[in-house]
């Protein structure tokens, strides 16, 4: 979906892969005019999975396609020097660029961030890279598996006895996007109310991954105490924070307060633990926890997702059935609520994409535009914005710059 | 230098746990002023619980994760079950430019602060409300946590090693700090909209709906394919290696996305026989023969140390770091060399390191180095200075406990 919330702001974008284009597939989502800059041979990955079986060719994969609607699309080779005028054309009253490139490849173009704010005073450039723009790992290779090893997630999670395990798909990718988007409002906010013109913001994947794992490094210092891989429970704690196997799946339970866990006692048909000795107050339940475990898990097993879920719920726990994404895509609760969007991809067809995570009160959006195919709006941008005529715009396809 | 904001924003923040918290915080490093309110009788739950310990340990003071997620705001409290109480949390609204909420939907309704009641007392206010599932739908009343939301989500399912067993929840409790962080982005999109129409509004954040998008590509994939993505443990659909390794008394992780990067892997290793190895010669058969690659991996590292064999590793030009506790990552050297972690003094607890940023500005930092309140710490100036109340008015709430700076457990007797 596409609000406008954003309608007065306008964003240059120089990202590929996966947290830059989730930085600007937000922005766009709310309004703003997004223009993705690609090199004439597309970004590293527009190619990238998923992709029908039966696919062959086209410009795009599945990650493209969810990560691009509501932008237009131009190409642009960077490495030509009509190719960086044209670009600094492009700056010209835009609010944002961002990008992100390893460090130092901005300046590499001859678009240095510092020249690029003397150039455009109203302008911020936000540059998101894996560990920041500079330390000693600055120019280090990353991917999602030394991300989140590095950054404090991955160690809690798994067996006791067996390695660690990582999270799935590229989610501090995503979460460093966010930091961008949310470092591209935040730079504008600093401009129209304090400053009056525009500065630069090293957005960094590591320090996001960081950040986002709270609870280890402070808790740490507080209680000595480093937390281990507790195997199906999320720590063993005064609490049960469980994932379990249930009749036909496994589901979770987050039992935390004194109320739930009599609630809890009471679904299992068991009112004698509420006042059992071993499990009377949270530290019992703490020093217990073995116990009570061996207790819920025998419950789980003789039920299936669906009634834990609904009966778990009539009594206030936090207990869920744990779906796998199809199960997702059809669940009720984000269905009725018209979460997930169909878009009519050129290439991919009819394809179901998450929504937006926010619904603001002031107006309602409207359907998303599909991700741009390579250099569709070459003549709305150059020719239209621009002023270039038919013939200059031939002559830069022809030297291979658009 | 200056910050974002420079005090002229005023934020109220209803909000319990770490969502909503997370949020305010967010916005106090950005130099918004942000007034955390909470009930003495039911604070802020992330302070934990009081059966912890007896009075004088000051239990709810000592909580990590709230005096992490709370830091740089100013804290007051308000019996929020009383009319008067609601009456001064109007009057604060009144002032704000942002109103932080992260109750289940029915809530603020019951305590009559309704959108509907709360926008004709300030027509610029934005306000967030942060419901797990979101105000509507079959599930709205649901109770969830940050673990929940990650269930509910997709994203547990697609977590478990890669030769089968069960899924497993994350570390961090993710639907948390994706609300927090979407929750921060709504509110400045929201304000932004505010400078082009006037007008605040209400925005909804189902936190359900913030954490789907990071899992988009294995939603894509079941759709594309026909095949529901699977957990894949540490391994790579297409690479190998690709895993993490118990290396010494840590573990090492370490991926090779090219035969050249796997050669490279091995002879760093000091493993010229496996670079030579013709069963792992070329990514297919890396992939093929991955079971035999990972023993042979697993043997050779487990003697080593991970710290130093990460760094041979990265320094190399390679993929590899090494898996970090709690204790372990406070050194990193990368994030020290950035001066991430920041020292924040807090009464009760004293000094400790805390995350810092993610976001670097060249010309207004953020703040993150102030200490998060104590319960009703502030409660003089915010009703003093802010709301204009006299001292008499000021000690007539504390008499009647509509403000306090204790549990209101220790305060009003138990009933016989």
């Amino acid at each position: 979906m596409r609000y406008s919330s954003l309608r007065n702001t306008y964003v240059v974008d120089l990202t590929h892969h996966i947290a830059g284009p989730y930085a600007t597939r937000l922005l766009a989502e709310v309004g703003a005019d997004v223009i993705k800059v690609e090199p004439p041979w597309g970004e590293g990955a527009r190619k990238a999975g998923p992709h029908r079986p039966e696919q062959t060719n086209g410009d795009r994969g599945g990650r493209f396609a969810f990560l691009n609607t509501n932008k237009l699309g131009v190409t642009l080779n960077l490495k030509h020097q009509r190719g960086v005028e044209l670009f600094m054309k492009l700056l010209d009253g835009a609010d944002l660029l961002i990008e992100n490139f390893a460090p130092g490849t901005l300046e590499k173009l001859g678009l240095a961030s510092e020249d690029l704010l003397k150039r455009f005073p109203k302008l911020s450039v936000i540059s998101i890279s894996n560990f920041g723009a500079d330390g000693p790992d600055r120019d280090a290779h990353l991917n999602d598996l030394t991300l989140f090893a590095r950054g404090g997630w991955t160690y809690p999670v798994g067996e006791p006895d067996r390695e660690p395990l990582t999270p799935p798909g590229s989610l501090a990718q995503y979460i460093g996007g966010l930091f961008g988007a949310i470092a591209a409002m935040q730079s504008m906010l600093a401009r129209d109310l304090t400053l009056g013109y525009g500065q630069h913001v090293d957005v960094a994947l590591l320090e996001a991954a960081a950040l986002t794992m709270i609870y280890e490094p402070v808790g740490f210092q507080y209680s000595g105490v480093v937390r281990e891989r507790a195997g199906k429970r999320f720590a063993v704690g005064p609490f049960m924070i469980v994932t379990l196997k249930c009749q036909d799946g496994y589901a979770g339970v987050q039992c935390v307060t004194d109320k739930q866990f009599e609630n809890l006692c009471e679904l299992m048909g068991k009112p004698e633990l509420i006042t059992d000795d071993r499990f009377k107050t949270a530290l019992q339940r703490y020093v217990n926890n073995d116990a009570l475990l061996a207790i819920v898990e025998e419950f789980f097993l003789q039920h299936d997702r669906k009634w834990l879920h609904r009966e778990g719920q009539a009594r206030a726990i936090p207990l869920v059935g744990i779906p796998n994404v199809a199960e997702l895509l059809e669940w009720e609760q984000l269905t009725s609520r018209k979460y997930f969007e169909t878009i009519d991809d050129p290439v991919l067809g009819r394809i179901r994409i998450p929504g937006a995570p926010l619904r603001m009160g002031s107006h309602r959006p409207e359907p998303s535009r599909p991700a741009p195919r390579l250099g569709e709006h070459n003549r709305e941008i150059f020719g239209g914005r621009l002023g270039l005529n038919d013939r200059e715009l031939t002559d830069l396809k022809t030297a291979g710059i658009i | 230098m200056k910050t974002i904001v420079e005090g002229k924003l005023r934020a109220i923040d209803l909000s319990m746990g770490w969502a909503g918290p997370l949020l305010g915080e967010l916005l106090a490093e950005m130099g918004v002023e942000v007034i955390k309110i909470e009930d003495t009788l039911h604070f802020d739950w992330w302070r934990g619980s009081l059966s912890m310990g007896p009075p004088e340990m000051q239990v709810i003071e000592r909580s990590a994760p709230f005096n992490t997620a709370n830091r740089g705001k100013i804290g007051a409290t308000l019996d929020l079950t009383s009319p008067r109480g609601i009456e001064i949390v109007k009057r604060l609204v009144a002032t704000a430019d942002i109103l932080i909420e992260n109750y289940s939907p029915d809530v603020m309704p019951k305590l009559g602060l309704a959108w509907g009641t709360l926008a004709p007392l300030n027509p610029r206010l934005v306000m967030i409300s942060m419901p797990s599932f979101g105000a509507e739908g079959p599930e709205r009343n649901a109770r969830g946590y940050g673990n929940t939301i990650e269930a509910v989500a997709g994203v547990t399912g697609l977590v478990g090693y890669h030769d089968g067993g069960q899924p497993y929840t994350l570390s961090n409790a993710l639907g948390d700090p994706s609300a927090g962080l979407n929750g921060l982005f709504a509110v400045l999109v929201g304000l932004r909209e505010r400078e082009d129409t006037g007008r605040g509004q209400h925005i909804e954040l189902a936190q359900v709906e913030g954490v789907v998008p990071f899992v988009a590509e294995a939603i894509l994939e079941a759709q594309l394919t026909g095949q529901v993505p699977k957990p894949r443990g540490n391994r790579h659909p297409q690479h190998a290696p690709h895993g993490i390794y118990r290396c010494g008394s840590g573990f090492i992780a370490l991926a090779a996305d090219s035969d050249e990067q796997w050669r490279e892997l091995a002879v760093v290793l000091g493993l010229e026989s496996l670079a030579n190895d013709s069963r792992f010669a070329t990514t297919p058969e890396r992939k093929r023969n991955e079971d035999a690659l990972d023993a042979e991996l697993s043997r050779a590292l487990k003697d080593l140390g991970a710290d130093e064999t990460s760094r041979k590793l990265i320094d190399a030009g390679l993929i590899a770091g090494q898996v970090h506790s709690a204790a372990d990552i406070l050194g990193d050297a990368q994030l020290s060399a950035r001066g991430f972690f920041v020292p924040v003094e807090r009464a009760v607890v004293g000094t400790h390191l805390y995350p810092g940023v993610a976001e670097h500005f060249s010309e207004t930092p953020l703040v993150a180095d102030r200490p998060a309140p104590l319960l009703g710490e502030h409660n003089r100036k915010v009703f003093g200075e802010i709301l204009r109340m006299s001292d008499a008015e000021i000690e007539a709430l504390e008499r009647d406990k509509i403000i306090g700076t204790l549990p209101r457990q220790f305060t009003t007797p138990k009933a016989a």
